[in-house]
């Protein structure tokens, strides 16, 4: 098992209760399987994920990678 | 191209002109501002966050891939973080390019990826 952080920004914090947690996952694990884990039914409509600040697909393996990141809608400028 | 991308919680401050190279023809300052009517709402100002690790890599690649359509000589980028009062600018973007066509392609071309793609957030 790895030691992921989870970070949740925006809506997303708002929807979780929380900005950042630590978690422990299987490298197979997905972003999906991870947020459905926490008791969140997975898809939010227009969120995204990124896995060490790149976007992944939500069913890809977390792999070796530290950090991941539920990125709602952005709305920057 | 030279590439400056910082993320500060105080009032932006538009630097004075310097130009990197004498071939600099274009030199266009882009501001952001935020306006008091958002749809029926009448707003005090907006709160901004941004993962910023994530949203410098993103922006530094963005800024490249324009690059190549828009050749440019310097990009300096500003975004506000957290509370941004009505009337103030909460995105400085200057570019400066040999002629007027590339800045103006560069800076819509640079904000419309940044809106779709850069983790920034605002809300009333």
């Amino acid at each position: 098992m790895n030691q992921i952080r989870l970070l949740a920004f925006a809506q997303a914090r708002d929807a979780l209760g929380f900005s950042e947690r630590v978690l422990n996952v299987a490298e197979s694990d997905s972003p999906a399987k991870i947020i459905s884990q926490l008791g969140i039914e997975k898809p939010f409509i227009g969120w995204r994920v990124a896995l060490d600040c790149e976007y992944v697909e939500w069913d890809a393996p977390v792999g070796a990678r530290s950090e991941m990141a539920l990125i709602p809608p952005v709305s920057g400028g | 191209m030279r590439v400056v991308i910082i993320f500060r919680q105080d009032a932006l401050v538009v630097p004075a002109l310097e130009l990197d190279s004498r071939e600099t023809g274009a030199s266009v300052d882009f501001l952001g501002i935020v306006r008091e009517l958002e749809g029926d709402q009448r707003l005090k100002g907006l709160w901004y966050e941004a993962y910023e690790p994530m949203a410098q890599r993103l922006l530094e690649r963005m800024f490249s891939e324009v690059n190549e359509l828009y050749p440019a000589y310097n990009v300096y980028f500003v975004h506000r973080i957290g509370w941004v009062p009505v009337g103030e600018a909460s995105l400085l973007i200057r570019v400066q390019t040999a002629h007027r066509g590339e800045a103006f392609g560069f800076l819509s071309e640079a904000i419309t990826r940044m809106k779709r793609d850069v983790p920034i957030w605002k809300r009333a």
